[in-house]
Protein backbone atom coordinates (compact mmCIF):
# COMPACT_ATOMS: atom_id res chain seq x y z
CA UNK A 1 0.00 0.00 0.00
CA UNK A 2 2.79 2.39 0.96
CA UNK A 3 4.59 1.67 -2.32
CA UNK A 4 1.38 2.26 -4.26
CA UNK A 5 0.93 5.56 -2.46
CA UNK A 6 4.46 6.73 -3.26
CA UNK A 7 4.19 5.77 -6.94
CA UNK A 8 0.86 7.55 -7.25
CA UNK A 9 1.99 10.57 -5.26
CA UNK A 10 5.07 10.87 -7.48
CA UNK A 11 2.73 11.14 -10.46
CA UNK A 12 0.53 13.63 -8.62
CA UNK A 13 3.61 15.68 -7.76
CA UNK A 14 4.83 15.66 -11.35
CA UNK A 15 1.47 16.74 -12.77
CA UNK A 16 0.68 19.33 -10.10
CA UNK A 17 -2.12 17.33 -8.51
CA UNK A 18 -3.94 16.62 -11.78
CA UNK A 19 -5.50 13.18 -11.61
CA UNK A 20 -6.03 12.69 -15.37
CA UNK A 21 -2.79 10.73 -15.63
CA UNK A 22 -3.98 8.05 -13.20
CA UNK A 23 -5.38 4.99 -14.91
CA UNK A 24 -6.52 1.49 -13.99
CA UNK A 25 -5.45 0.29 -10.56
CA UNK A 26 -3.72 3.58 -9.80
CA UNK A 27 -6.99 5.39 -10.44
CA UNK A 28 -8.86 2.94 -8.25
CA UNK A 29 -6.27 3.31 -5.49
CA UNK A 30 -6.56 7.07 -5.66
CA UNK A 31 -10.34 6.97 -5.35
CA UNK A 32 -10.16 5.08 -2.07
CA UNK A 33 -6.95 6.50 -0.56
CA UNK A 34 -7.46 9.64 1.57
CA UNK A 35 -3.67 10.25 1.80
CA UNK A 36 -3.27 10.36 -1.98
CA UNK A 37 -6.33 12.57 -2.38
CA UNK A 38 -4.90 14.92 0.21
CA UNK A 39 -1.60 15.05 -1.67
CA UNK A 40 -3.45 15.78 -4.93
CA UNK A 41 -5.28 18.71 -3.34
CA UNK A 42 -2.09 20.03 -1.72
CA UNK A 43 -0.16 19.74 -5.00
CA UNK A 44 -2.84 21.66 -6.89
CA UNK A 45 -2.60 24.51 -4.39
CA UNK A 46 1.19 24.33 -4.37
CA UNK A 47 1.13 24.59 -8.17
CA UNK A 48 -0.94 27.77 -7.93
CA UNK A 49 1.38 29.21 -5.29
CA UNK A 50 4.43 28.62 -7.47
CA UNK A 51 2.66 30.02 -10.52
CA UNK A 52 2.06 33.23 -8.56
CA UNK A 53 5.64 33.21 -7.27
CA UNK A 54 7.02 33.81 -10.77
CA UNK A 55 7.44 37.61 -11.08
CA UNK A 56 5.66 39.36 -13.95
CA UNK A 57 7.53 39.93 -17.22
CA UNK A 58 9.67 43.02 -17.36
CA UNK A 59 9.67 44.96 -20.62
CA UNK A 60 13.09 46.40 -19.79
CA UNK A 61 14.72 43.00 -20.11
CA UNK A 62 13.42 42.49 -23.64
CA UNK A 63 14.31 46.05 -24.66
CA UNK A 64 17.81 45.64 -23.25
CA UNK A 65 18.34 42.33 -25.02
CA UNK A 66 17.08 43.56 -28.38
CA UNK A 67 19.23 46.69 -28.17
CA UNK A 68 22.28 44.51 -27.55
CA UNK A 69 21.72 42.22 -30.52
CA UNK A 70 22.79 44.62 -33.27
CA UNK A 71 26.39 45.19 -32.10
CA UNK A 72 26.73 41.46 -31.56
CA UNK A 73 25.45 40.79 -35.07
CA UNK A 74 27.86 43.32 -36.56
CA UNK A 75 30.73 41.67 -34.69
CA UNK A 76 29.54 38.26 -35.85
CA UNK A 77 29.49 39.46 -39.47
CA UNK A 78 33.02 40.79 -39.21
CA UNK A 79 34.27 37.60 -37.55
CA UNK A 80 32.49 35.48 -40.16
CA UNK A 81 33.97 37.55 -42.99
CA UNK A 82 37.59 37.19 -41.79
CA UNK A 83 38.00 33.62 -43.11
CA UNK A 84 36.45 34.72 -46.41
CA UNK A 85 38.92 37.58 -46.67
CA UNK A 86 41.82 35.30 -45.75
CA UNK A 87 40.74 32.74 -48.36
CA UNK A 88 40.41 35.48 -50.97
CA UNK A 89 43.93 36.67 -50.22
CA UNK A 90 45.26 33.12 -50.51
CA UNK A 91 43.41 32.66 -53.82
CA UNK A 92 44.72 35.97 -55.15
CA UNK A 93 48.24 35.20 -54.03
CA UNK A 94 48.14 31.81 -55.72
CA UNK A 95 46.62 33.23 -58.89
CA UNK A 96 49.15 36.04 -59.02
CA UNK A 97 52.05 33.67 -58.54
CA UNK A 98 50.70 31.32 -61.14
CA UNK A 99 50.43 34.30 -63.45
CA UNK A 100 54.20 34.15 -63.73
CA UNK A 101 54.28 30.55 -64.88
CA UNK A 102 54.37 31.10 -68.64
CA UNK A 103 57.75 32.57 -67.96
CA UNK A 104 59.29 33.64 -71.23
CA UNK A 105 56.41 35.73 -72.44
CA UNK A 106 55.78 37.46 -69.18
CA UNK A 107 59.23 37.38 -67.73
CA UNK A 108 60.26 39.60 -70.62
CA UNK A 109 58.26 42.37 -69.05
CA UNK A 110 59.77 41.92 -65.61
CA UNK A 111 62.37 44.36 -64.40
CA UNK A 112 65.76 42.79 -64.54
CA UNK A 113 67.69 42.70 -61.28
CA UNK A 114 69.72 45.61 -62.46
CA UNK A 115 69.67 49.27 -61.50
CA UNK A 116 67.59 50.06 -64.58
CA UNK A 117 65.22 47.26 -63.77
CA UNK A 118 64.75 48.50 -60.24
CA UNK A 119 64.21 52.03 -61.51
CA UNK A 120 61.53 50.71 -63.83
CA UNK A 121 60.03 48.80 -60.95
CA UNK A 122 60.06 51.83 -58.67
CA UNK A 123 58.60 54.09 -61.31
CA UNK A 124 55.77 51.67 -61.90
CA UNK A 125 55.16 51.50 -58.15
CA UNK A 126 53.19 54.72 -58.42
CA UNK A 127 50.48 52.54 -59.78
CA UNK A 128 49.78 50.11 -56.94
CA UNK A 129 48.03 47.59 -59.12
CA UNK A 130 50.94 47.48 -61.52
CA UNK A 131 53.40 47.33 -58.65
CA UNK A 132 51.73 44.35 -57.01
CA UNK A 133 51.35 42.48 -60.27
CA UNK A 134 54.88 43.29 -61.37
CA UNK A 135 56.29 42.33 -57.97
CA UNK A 136 54.39 39.08 -57.93
CA UNK A 137 55.54 38.24 -61.46
CA UNK A 138 59.09 39.04 -60.43
CA UNK A 139 58.80 36.63 -57.52
CA UNK A 140 57.13 34.04 -59.70
CA UNK A 141 59.84 34.32 -62.33
CA UNK A 142 62.50 33.48 -59.78
CA UNK A 143 60.66 30.48 -58.39
CA UNK A 144 61.11 26.86 -59.23
CA UNK A 145 58.28 25.33 -61.36
CA UNK A 146 57.51 22.92 -58.55
CA UNK A 147 56.95 25.87 -56.24
CA UNK A 148 54.79 27.47 -58.89
CA UNK A 149 52.72 24.31 -59.04
CA UNK A 150 52.38 24.56 -55.29
CA UNK A 151 51.32 28.18 -55.76
CA UNK A 152 48.66 26.93 -58.16
CA UNK A 153 47.47 24.55 -55.51
CA UNK A 154 47.43 27.37 -52.97
CA UNK A 155 45.31 29.43 -55.34
CA UNK A 156 42.92 26.53 -55.85
CA UNK A 157 42.65 25.88 -52.12
CA UNK A 158 42.06 29.57 -51.62
CA UNK A 159 39.14 29.41 -54.05
CA UNK A 160 37.70 26.40 -52.25
CA UNK A 161 38.16 28.28 -48.99
CA UNK A 162 36.28 31.25 -50.40
CA UNK A 163 33.40 29.03 -51.46
CA UNK A 164 33.17 27.26 -48.10
CA UNK A 165 33.59 30.29 -45.85
CA UNK A 166 31.31 32.44 -48.01
CA UNK A 167 28.47 29.98 -47.43
CA UNK A 168 28.84 30.43 -43.68
CA UNK A 169 29.27 34.17 -43.99
CA UNK A 170 26.19 34.42 -46.20
CA UNK A 171 24.05 33.32 -43.25
CA UNK A 172 24.94 36.46 -41.32
CA UNK A 173 25.70 38.82 -44.19
CA UNK A 174 23.82 42.14 -44.30
CA UNK A 175 22.09 41.11 -47.56
CA UNK A 176 20.64 37.99 -46.01
CA UNK A 177 18.09 40.01 -44.04
CA UNK A 178 16.86 41.74 -47.14
CA UNK A 179 15.32 38.46 -48.35
CA UNK B 1 10.13 37.91 -40.37
CA UNK B 2 7.18 39.93 -39.14
CA UNK B 3 6.06 38.95 -35.67
CA UNK B 4 2.71 37.30 -36.21
CA UNK B 5 0.58 34.97 -34.11
CA UNK B 6 1.85 32.18 -36.31
CA UNK B 7 5.45 33.13 -35.64
CA UNK B 8 4.97 33.31 -31.89
CA UNK B 9 3.69 29.75 -31.89
CA UNK B 10 6.70 28.36 -33.75
CA UNK B 11 8.70 25.77 -31.81
CA UNK B 12 12.02 26.76 -30.28
CA UNK B 13 13.98 24.77 -32.84
CA UNK B 14 12.51 26.71 -35.77
CA UNK B 15 13.01 30.05 -34.01
CA UNK B 16 16.64 29.13 -33.37
CA UNK B 17 17.08 28.35 -37.09
CA UNK B 18 15.58 31.71 -38.04
CA UNK B 19 17.75 33.45 -35.45
CA UNK B 20 20.82 31.78 -36.91
CA UNK B 21 19.85 33.34 -40.23
CA UNK B 22 20.06 36.70 -38.46
CA UNK B 23 16.33 37.09 -37.79
CA UNK B 24 16.21 39.26 -34.69
CA UNK B 25 12.41 39.10 -34.49
CA UNK B 26 12.58 35.34 -34.15
CA UNK B 27 15.07 35.69 -31.32
CA UNK B 28 12.77 38.32 -29.79
CA UNK B 29 10.04 35.68 -29.60
CA UNK B 30 12.41 33.40 -27.73
CA UNK B 31 13.23 36.27 -25.37
CA UNK B 32 9.54 36.88 -24.66
CA UNK B 33 8.96 33.17 -24.26
CA UNK B 34 11.67 32.66 -21.66
CA UNK B 35 12.44 35.97 -19.97
CA UNK B 36 9.89 35.64 -17.20
CA UNK B 37 10.96 32.15 -16.21
CA UNK B 38 14.63 32.99 -16.63
CA UNK B 39 14.30 36.02 -14.35
CA UNK B 40 12.30 34.02 -11.80
CA UNK B 41 14.90 31.26 -11.77
CA UNK B 42 17.82 33.66 -11.47
CA UNK B 43 15.94 35.72 -8.87
CA UNK B 44 15.72 32.70 -6.62
CA UNK B 45 19.28 31.69 -7.39
CA UNK B 46 20.89 35.05 -6.56
CA UNK B 47 18.18 36.41 -4.24
CA UNK B 48 17.96 39.75 -6.00
CA UNK B 49 15.33 40.53 -8.63
CA UNK B 50 17.13 43.52 -10.15
CA UNK B 51 20.32 41.55 -10.50
CA UNK B 52 18.32 38.64 -11.91
CA UNK B 53 16.96 40.93 -14.66
CA UNK B 54 20.48 42.05 -15.55
CA UNK B 55 21.69 38.47 -15.59
CA UNK B 56 18.70 37.39 -17.71
CA UNK B 57 19.58 40.06 -20.23
CA UNK B 58 23.18 38.92 -20.25
CA UNK B 59 22.14 35.28 -20.63
CA UNK B 60 20.06 36.11 -23.71
CA UNK B 61 22.84 38.15 -25.27
CA UNK B 62 25.32 35.35 -24.63
CA UNK B 63 22.89 32.87 -26.14
CA UNK B 64 22.53 35.06 -29.23
CA UNK B 65 26.31 35.43 -29.51
CA UNK B 66 26.88 31.69 -29.14
CA UNK B 67 23.89 30.53 -31.16
CA UNK B 68 26.12 29.00 -33.83
CA UNK B 69 27.61 26.70 -31.21
CA UNK B 70 24.17 25.52 -30.01
CA UNK B 71 23.75 21.80 -30.62
CA UNK B 72 20.23 21.29 -32.02
CA UNK B 73 20.18 17.73 -30.65
CA UNK B 74 19.50 19.32 -27.27
CA UNK B 75 16.68 21.58 -26.20
CA UNK B 76 17.11 25.33 -26.44
CA UNK B 77 15.49 25.73 -23.02
CA UNK B 78 18.04 23.60 -21.17
CA UNK B 79 20.90 25.28 -23.04
CA UNK B 80 19.59 28.74 -22.17
CA UNK B 81 19.03 27.87 -18.51
CA UNK B 82 22.51 26.38 -18.32
CA UNK B 83 23.96 29.69 -19.53
CA UNK B 84 21.83 31.51 -16.96
CA UNK B 85 22.75 29.06 -14.21
CA UNK B 86 26.47 29.55 -14.88
CA UNK B 87 26.04 33.32 -14.81
CA UNK B 88 24.14 33.08 -11.53
CA UNK B 89 26.75 30.83 -9.94
CA UNK B 90 29.57 33.15 -11.06
CA UNK B 91 27.67 36.06 -9.55
CA UNK B 92 27.21 34.22 -6.25
CA UNK B 93 30.92 33.40 -6.13
CA UNK B 94 31.81 37.03 -6.68
CA UNK B 95 29.28 38.25 -4.15
CA UNK B 96 30.34 35.73 -1.54
CA UNK B 97 33.60 37.64 -1.34
CA UNK B 98 31.76 40.91 -0.72
CA UNK B 99 28.93 40.03 1.67
CA UNK B 100 28.45 38.41 5.03
CA UNK B 101 26.29 35.33 4.78
CA UNK B 102 24.09 33.73 7.41
CA UNK B 103 23.63 30.08 8.12
CA UNK B 104 20.43 28.31 9.01
CA UNK B 105 19.46 24.73 9.64
CA UNK B 106 17.62 23.01 6.82
CA UNK B 107 14.73 20.57 7.00
CA UNK B 108 17.10 17.68 7.55
CA UNK B 109 19.24 19.31 10.21
CA UNK B 110 22.10 20.35 7.93
CA UNK B 111 23.52 23.85 7.99
CA UNK B 112 22.91 25.76 4.74
CA UNK B 113 23.98 29.19 3.62
CA UNK B 114 21.31 31.84 3.25
CA UNK B 115 21.74 35.20 1.56
CA UNK B 116 19.19 37.64 2.93
CA UNK B 117 17.57 39.65 0.10
CA UNK B 118 17.06 43.37 0.14
CA UNK B 119 13.31 43.98 0.66
CA UNK B 120 13.04 46.06 -2.55
CA UNK B 121 14.79 43.44 -4.62
CA UNK B 122 12.96 40.46 -3.20
CA UNK B 123 12.13 38.00 -6.00
CA UNK B 124 8.89 37.18 -4.14
CA UNK B 125 8.13 40.81 -3.33
CA UNK B 126 5.28 40.92 -5.87
CA UNK B 127 3.21 38.39 -3.90
CA UNK B 128 0.31 40.08 -2.16
CA UNK B 129 0.25 37.52 0.61
CA UNK B 130 3.34 38.64 2.52
CA UNK B 131 3.07 35.85 5.07
CA UNK B 132 3.06 33.28 2.28
CA UNK B 133 5.97 35.01 0.52
CA UNK B 134 7.99 35.02 3.70
CA UNK B 135 7.22 31.39 4.49
CA UNK B 136 7.88 30.28 0.94
CA UNK B 137 11.23 32.07 0.93
CA UNK B 138 12.24 30.42 4.19
CA UNK B 139 11.11 26.99 3.10
CA UNK B 140 12.94 27.18 -0.25
CA UNK B 141 16.09 28.55 1.36
CA UNK B 142 15.90 25.85 4.00
CA UNK B 143 15.76 22.98 1.52
CA UNK B 144 18.81 20.80 0.99
CA UNK B 145 20.79 22.35 -1.90
CA UNK B 146 20.09 19.44 -4.25
CA UNK B 147 16.34 19.70 -3.58
CA UNK B 148 16.39 23.47 -3.77
CA UNK B 149 17.99 23.47 -7.20
CA UNK B 150 15.43 21.01 -8.53
CA UNK B 151 12.56 23.08 -7.11
CA UNK B 152 13.96 26.20 -8.80
CA UNK B 153 14.31 24.38 -12.10
CA UNK B 154 10.83 22.91 -11.88
CA UNK B 155 8.77 25.78 -10.53
CA UNK B 156 10.66 28.95 -11.38
CA UNK B 157 12.41 27.89 -14.59
CA UNK B 158 9.30 25.90 -15.50
CA UNK B 159 11.28 22.97 -16.91
CA UNK B 160 9.66 19.57 -17.36
CA UNK B 161 11.05 16.55 -15.50
CA UNK B 162 12.67 15.41 -18.75
CA UNK B 163 14.30 18.80 -19.27
CA UNK B 164 15.56 18.80 -15.67
CA UNK B 165 17.03 15.34 -16.18
CA UNK B 166 18.82 16.63 -19.29
CA UNK B 167 19.95 19.79 -17.52
CA UNK B 168 21.33 17.92 -14.51
CA UNK B 169 22.54 14.87 -16.39
CA UNK B 170 20.49 12.73 -14.00
CA UNK B 171 18.30 9.72 -14.73
CA UNK B 172 14.65 10.69 -15.01
CA UNK B 173 13.75 8.36 -12.13
CA UNK B 174 16.17 10.17 -9.83
CA UNK B 175 14.63 13.51 -10.74
CA UNK B 176 11.15 12.16 -10.00
CA UNK B 177 12.23 10.72 -6.68
CA UNK B 178 14.12 13.80 -5.51
CA UNK B 179 11.31 16.15 -6.51
CA UNK B 180 8.81 13.94 -4.74
CA UNK B 181 10.90 14.17 -1.57
CA UNK B 182 11.37 17.91 -1.97
CA UNK B 183 7.62 18.34 -2.40
CA UNK B 184 6.96 16.28 0.72
CA UNK B 185 9.07 18.80 2.64
CA UNK B 186 7.27 21.72 0.99
CA UNK B 187 3.79 20.30 1.67
CA UNK B 188 4.66 19.80 5.32
CA UNK B 189 6.22 23.24 5.76
CA UNK B 190 3.47 25.10 3.89
CA UNK B 191 0.60 23.02 5.27
CA UNK B 192 -1.10 26.05 6.72
CA UNK B 193 -1.43 27.58 3.23
CA UNK B 194 -2.50 24.40 1.45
Amino acid sequence: MATDCQAIQEILTEYRGETDRLEGTARHHFEVCPACREVAAAERTLGLIFADAVPPANAGVERGVMASLRPVRTRRRIVAFLPVAASLLVALLGATLVGGVPGGGIVRFLPGWSAQGWMAFVSSASDWGTAVATGARAVAATLDPAILAAAGLVGFLGLVGVAVTALRWRRVSPWRNED
Amino acid sequence: MAVTDQATSLPDERLVELSLDGDEDAFGILVRRYQRRLTAFLGQLVGDLELARELSQEAFVRAWSALERFDPRYRFSTWLFRIAHNLGIDQLRRRRLQTVSLYRTDSEGDEVEVVVPDADKDPLGHLENHALASELRQVIDGLRPEYRELILLRHFAGLSYQEIAEFKGMPLGTVKNKLFRAHSVLRKALAVFL
